[in-house]
């Protein structure tokens, strides 16, 4: 099996990042106003679709990566859930005391805090192996 | 654990890139065996044994 490389990894992730920023510029602004609810749920979706594919592709890298570079994928990945868990009970609990209102799209910043602390954490595991990339 | 997989590199003239490519891991990977911080897996020490043409046993050391 060819192993995935970085590069191919930052040059797809850079083509769906920008898929992304372009669909929430202008596309998505269009969801409010839209006059069909089936159109309003389209529109308002789009954004995810980038997200999954994404998501796939980092998986994909994970899946073509040797056995240490899945050790650093497990342990980060397992580090960044467990904070979000622990975000999540911490937020949930304080919302349901009421000395916290959170609206419901707080929810769309589970997965970006979900990748910046898998990336520190897989930053730290990194200078313990003596830098690590995906090459 | 300590090994020799450094002085075997060394010994065939080889790069950790190159060797990397042999084994079918990262070039990262290969200097973390060297340097002891990663201790590989049971197929991936066979893979090094045989490429060396040794034992495991005389390539790592759990002792030291």
């Amino acid at each position: 099996m060819p192993r995935f490389t970085s590069r191919d990894y930052r040059r797809q992730m850079l083509v769906l990042t920008t898929i992304y920023v372009a669909v929430m510029l202008l596309v998505w602004p269009h969801a409010r106003n839209a006059s069909s609810l089936p159109w309003k749920i389209v529109l308002a979706l789009a954004p995810v679709l980038p997200v999954v594919q994404l998501i796939w592709l980092m998986a994909k890298r994970a899946v073509h990566s040797d056995e240490l570079e899945q050790r650093v994928h497990l342990v980060a990945l397992s580090t960044a859930t467990g904070f979000i868990c622990v975000l999540c009970l911490v937020g949930g609990f304080l919302c349901a005391a009421g000395v916290l209102t959170v609206g419901g799209d707080v929810l769309i910043w589970v997965f970006p805090v979900l990748c910046v602390s898998y990336g520190a954490a897989r930053w730290q595991l990194a200078r313990r192996y003596g830098g690590l990339g995906c090459e | 654990m300590n090994n020799h997989v450094r002085e075997l590199r060394e010994t065939k003239g080889w790069s950790q890139g190159q060797l990397a490519e042999q084994l079918d891991v990262s070039r990262q990977t290969v200097n973390a065996i060297e340097t002891g911080k990663y201790d590989p897996s049971l197929p991936l020490a066979f893979r090094i044994a045989r490429l060396f043409h040794k034992s495991i046993e005389a390539i790592f050391d759990p002792d030291a």
